[in-house]
């Protein structure tokens, strides 16, 4: 009844804004790789994104307001990254941020936003020093390394049977840090070091590092990295005949790694904290949707990108305007349901609640083996 | 002594393959003195175009490469014709910035093409694993190497025994003197280029099938390619082919060894050392004017 | 030489009133990127424009004088006064022992080596993890204590003034050095180098002075850039850095003082205006390089110094000496 009485003075509001639409919409910013070596899963996470926000304005948009989303690219790089921060700030006076993807990138915009009291969003950056800064503008939608190897350590070391496992990632700061964990918690579950190593981005042949693996004798290999580098390594590691056991971290389990690797991706195991197989109502509608929209499957980063626009759209409704510190107040009180779980923040800006998985390719989809869920840390 | 095989192996194929992808290039470098940066993205374009015909046009992989071949002969010669022919004369700064440039809009507008994934380019023989011995290496990679060795051979009998072999040679040792001999030094210059332009793209698709393609590849290709050039002296076939080689089986032994971290490092400090002890490289068939 | 001491002294004048006027912190941020960049291309026209060799390995530099600054501030605490110079000093040592190799070769030769001297860094950049904290790079370079209480539009004036400081810093060395006997020799081991030698000027001797003082002034900007942005990676390494020095400088035109400063105004405005088009942006970046390499080949100070000359021939007068040294300075 309310509703109907409130009706005429909504049609007009509404006709009103549509009219002024160009003014009127709440801008968020966007800084994602959209060139360089991981511009693939970029590209992915601003899609997942794009659909959160177009499903979002069909509802209504937030506030009344449509949602625009300004992306900028910047390049997994730190320079590239402040500068697009500054510019979306500064030049589009957006309300809250989105970005950069990469712990070093991610390190170097949290500055910034602290500086001009612009809540920002990551929902892929992992490294786990982010939320001990101190920078309450800044929170983390995503897991960390460290929770991840905590996780499955203990499981895989059992179900896989591990005894002695050899480490492989990718130089950069991400795959170091992926590589430092796993190894210190397998270590701890009695797992051996056989062998540690590191690719460049963009390295075409590992023949040399999977010899030196193949002669280390390891019965299983970690690997930490993304589908570009993830999906040639795995390739030639059949290639070469070695029968051990692989599995890791990064954008397994995607459709896009799965097609590029091809027959090579059967039988490996990812810890992953989304896969299109979890199930639960709400992943699968939104596995509907983004298959529909882009057609493939969404893989973490996709989800990624969807939760970390929707936690935000969620914190600007409840905050009720776009003051920055009110977002930031909606922001730590959130509790939202995503395709992979629950998410709240802990006051350090560290989101628990959601789940990972445990899944292993098997006819190219990825089947969940096992499954955890991070709880509130202590 | 297993693993020191192994590595010299891996050494050798992807030795193979950077003695072919540098071989244009050294053409371009040893004949027209012009500093191809664009190199890398001939053979980023290779690649592209072979993923576009055999996985688009459907065509198999060596009807494929000669579509492709044909392709970048053509548009390594209109390059020539429309851009370096205008900075020919203008010494050698003119050239590097134009094929700088050049490869920077290449790598950005197929980016915006084909976008970022890698590609798949179907191999015309299966990736099975063949063991010689000890050592392990796949089917498709010693195809490869047999390919590598027949264009090299073919680009070696091209330039020795044709006519346009003849005039290149004769251009490269003395452009004014060729030219008062009757031959037309704008069109040898441009099939030059043409011919550079299309072993890059060659060895794009070859390894295109091998690993994937990308469009992101070309500048690591290209500093490659010109570590592998200077190490064998501009101009020589002998020089591209030993110091591919020697190239690849550096970067086997050191990533074995040492750290496969660090394997870029060792081309590079192979130029510096070159340059330093014997700037005319190994096999150089130019006397250096100052 | 008047004309050109006149055009710098206005262009830093004009730039000392700009954040009076301008209150836009965004505007402000791009004022201080283009006296970065204008003070990087001086110095990679000293080697280039002056010397006559190109250099691609320039990145090295400024790579060394962020890092230097950097780790400086934040393994010892050192404070910005301090690292900056600093700055400049590793890397005007560093270049001593690069340009002592590579300055004796030329041609494509010199090219090659000076861009595998960089990545050369690049790559014990991303792997010294103890010093240089790999590719995590080093974060959190100290801001001056002036700039704690101080509110954002405060901080960017002041580092706009630093930059400002330190582009005359660096057009005033340049210009010193130019117009010395030192500088003369230079441009005439550009011109002719037999010629020179002819004359008892030794190239490698001068080519090392211009390469020296290009590395220091490199440094320099390096060492503001550590602080202004606060972190540094092994990307200040990359050959993308590089590509925008070597357009600034194409665009301005090499071998004059002013060049650089055009080039870096209008490389600057041009990125802004193109970052609409986003993934096209490079695509035109790559045109624009090839259109310039083929129709200014002398970038637009270039240009504009052959429309002088040739109005000059024109109107048949003698020129006067000062004129002609500077019509030359612009070939």
């Amino acid at each position: 009844m309310r509703h109907l009485r409130h009706a005429p003075v909504l049609a007009a509001v509404l006709f009103a804004s549509s009219a002024i639409h160009a003014q009127e919409t709440i801008k968020i910013g966007l800084v994602q790789p959209l060139t360089g070596s991981v511009a693939y899963n970029g590209n992915a996470d601003v899609n997942g994104s794009k659909l959160a926000v177009e499903e979002r304005n069909k509802a209504g948009g937030v506030l009344g307001r449509k949602i625009e989303l300004v992306i900028e690219d910047g390049q997994c790089k730190p320079a590239n990254s402040v500068n697009a921060a500054e510019k979306l700030i500064q030049k589009d006076k957006v309300v809250a941020l989105s970005g950069a993807f990469c712990s070093s990138a991610t390190a170097a915009i949290m500055p910034v936003a602290e500086r001009y009291k612009m809540p920002l969003i990551t929902g892929v950056s992992s490294k786990a020093d982010l939320t001990e800064k101190g920078n309450k503008y800044f929170f983390r939608a995503a897991e960390t390394d460290a929770l991840l190897s905590r996780a499955f350590a203990k499981i895989l070391a059992n179900d896989l049977k591990l005894k002695n496992v050899a480490y492989v990632g990718v130089n950069d700061d991400w795959g170091r840090g992926g590589v430092e964990e796993f190894s210190r918690d397998l270590s701890a579950a009695g797992v051996k070091t056989a062998a540690k190593e590191y690719f460049d981005h963009g390295t075409t042949d590992f023949y040399t590092l999977l010899t030196k693996l193949r002669a280390s004798n390891a019965d299983a290999i970690f690997v930490a990295a993304e589908t570009q580098d993830g999906s040639i390594l795995v390739k030639q590691i059949k290639e070469l005949g070695l029968k051990t056991k692989v599995f890791g971290v990064g954008s397994w389990a995607t459709a896009d790694f799965i097609q590029l690797a091809g027959p090579a991706a059967e039988g490996i195991y990812a810890a992953v904290p989304y896969a299109s197989t979890m199930t639960n109502p709400r992943n699968q509608a939104f596995v509907k949707n983004y298959s529909a929209r882009y057609n493939e499957q969404p893989g973490k980063y996709g989800n990624a990108g969807y939760n970390a626009l929707n936690i935000l759209m969620d914190a600007i409704q409840r905050a009720g305007s776009t003051d920055a510190e009110k977002i930031r107040t909606a922001l730590a009180s959130t509790d939202y349901d995503a395709p992979n779980g629950k998410y709240r923040f802990t006051d350090k800006g560290q989101a628990y609640g959601f789940s990972l998985a445990l899944v292993q390719i098997q006819d190219k989809t990825p089947k969940v083996v096992s499954s955890a869920s991070i709880d509130e840390p202590k | 002594m297993d693993l020191f095989l192994q590595f010299l192996v891996n050494g050798l194929v992807t030795g193979s393959f950077y003695a072919l992808s540098a071989l244009g290039l050294t053409l371009i470098f040893g004949l027209m003195r012009v500093v191809n940066f664009a190199h890398g993205e001939f053979y980023m374009l290779g690649g592209v175009l072979g993923w576009f015909v055999t996985t688009r046009l459907g065509l198999d992989f060596i009807s494929g490469m000669l579509v492709v071949a044909a392709a970048m002969a053509a548009f390594g010669w209109l390059v020539d014709r429309l851009l370096i022919e205008r900075v020919r004369d203008q010494g050698e700064e003119p050239g590097i910035l134009l094929t700088i440039g050049l490869s920077i809009f290449l790598a950005n507008s197929a980016l915006l093409a084909v976008g970022t994934a890698p590609l798949k380019i179907e191999g015309p023989v299966a990736n099975k694993l063949v063991l010689l011995g000890p050592v392990a290496t796949t089917q498709l990679r010693l195809f490869s190497v047999a390919v590598c060795a027949l264009l090299i051979l073919g680009a070696h009998l091209l330039v020795r025994h044709t006519r346009l072999g003849r005039a290149m040679r004769a251009t490269f040792q003395d452009p004014m003197a060729a030219r008062l001999a009757g031959i037309k030094t704008e069109r040898v210059y441009a099939a030059t280029f043409a011919l550079g332009c299309t072993l890059a793209a060659m060895s794009g698709m070859l390894l295109g099938s091998i690993y994937s393609a990308q469009v992101g590849v070309g500048g690591l290709i290209s500093l490659k390619a010109f570590v592998v050039v200077i190490l064998g002296g501009m101009g020589s076939f002998a020089g591209a082919i030993l110091g591919g080689l020697i190239l690849g089986v550096a970067e086997a032994m050191w990533g074995g060894y040492i750290s496969t971290g660090l394997v870029d490092i060792i081309g590079f400090i192979i130029v510096i050392l070159t340059l330093i002890f014997r700037p005319y490289g190994l096999f150089s068939t130019r006397s250096e004017r100052a | 030489m008047k004309l050109e001491r006149n055009l710098l002294f206005a262009f830093l004048l004009l730039a000392a009133a700009l954040p009076l006027v301008v209150g836009d912190q965004y505007l402000l941020h791009l004022g201080i990127m283009v006296l970065f960049y204008a003070v990087l291309a001086t110095s990679l026209n000293l080697v280039v424009g002056y010397v006559g060799e190109f250099s691609l390995g320039h990145t090295a530099f400024l790579g060394i004088g962020a890092y230097t600054a950097a780790i400086c501030s934040l393994k010892f605490g050192m404070p910005m006064w301090a690292t900056l110079p600093l700055a400049a000093l590793v890397s005007a040592l560093f270049g001593l022992a690069i340009g002592a190799i590579t300055l004796r070769l030329q041609g494509p030769y010199f090219v090659i080596v000076t861009l595998a001297f960089a990545e050369v860094l690049r790559l014990i950049a991303n792997n010294w993890i103890d010093l240089t904290n790999g590719p995590m790079g080093l974060a959190g370079v100290l801001q001056p204590r002036l700039l704690a209480d101080g509110s954002n539009l405060f901080g960017k004036q002041f580092y706009f003034y630093v930059a400002l400081g330190l582009a005359a810093c660096a057009l005033y060395l340049a210009y010193r050095f130019v117009y010395s006997n030192a500088g003369r020799a230079a441009v005439t081991v550009r011109e002719n180098r037999y010629v020179a030698q002819s004359v008892g000027i030794r190239p490698f001797s001068y080519a090392m002075r211009a390469f020296v003082l290009g590395a220091m002034l490199a440094g320099l900007a390096g060492g503001f850039y550590a602080h202004y942005i606060s972190f540094v990676g092994p990307e200040v390494f990359t050959f993308s850095f590089m590509i925008t020095m070597i357009i600034v400088v194409l665009v301005g035109g090499k071998g004059t003082l002013v060049g650089p400063l055009i080039g870096a105004l209008l490389v600057t405005l041009l990125e802004e205006y193109l970052r609409e088009a986003k993934e096209l942006r490079l695509s035109i970046f790559g045109l624009i390089v090839v259109a310039i390499v083929l129709f200014l080949p002398r970038g637009l100070m270039g240009f504009l110094t052959a429309r002088r000359e040739r109005r000059g021939e024109i109107s048949a007068a003698p020129a006067a000496p000062a004129d002609v040294a500077v019509a030359r300075e612009g070939a």
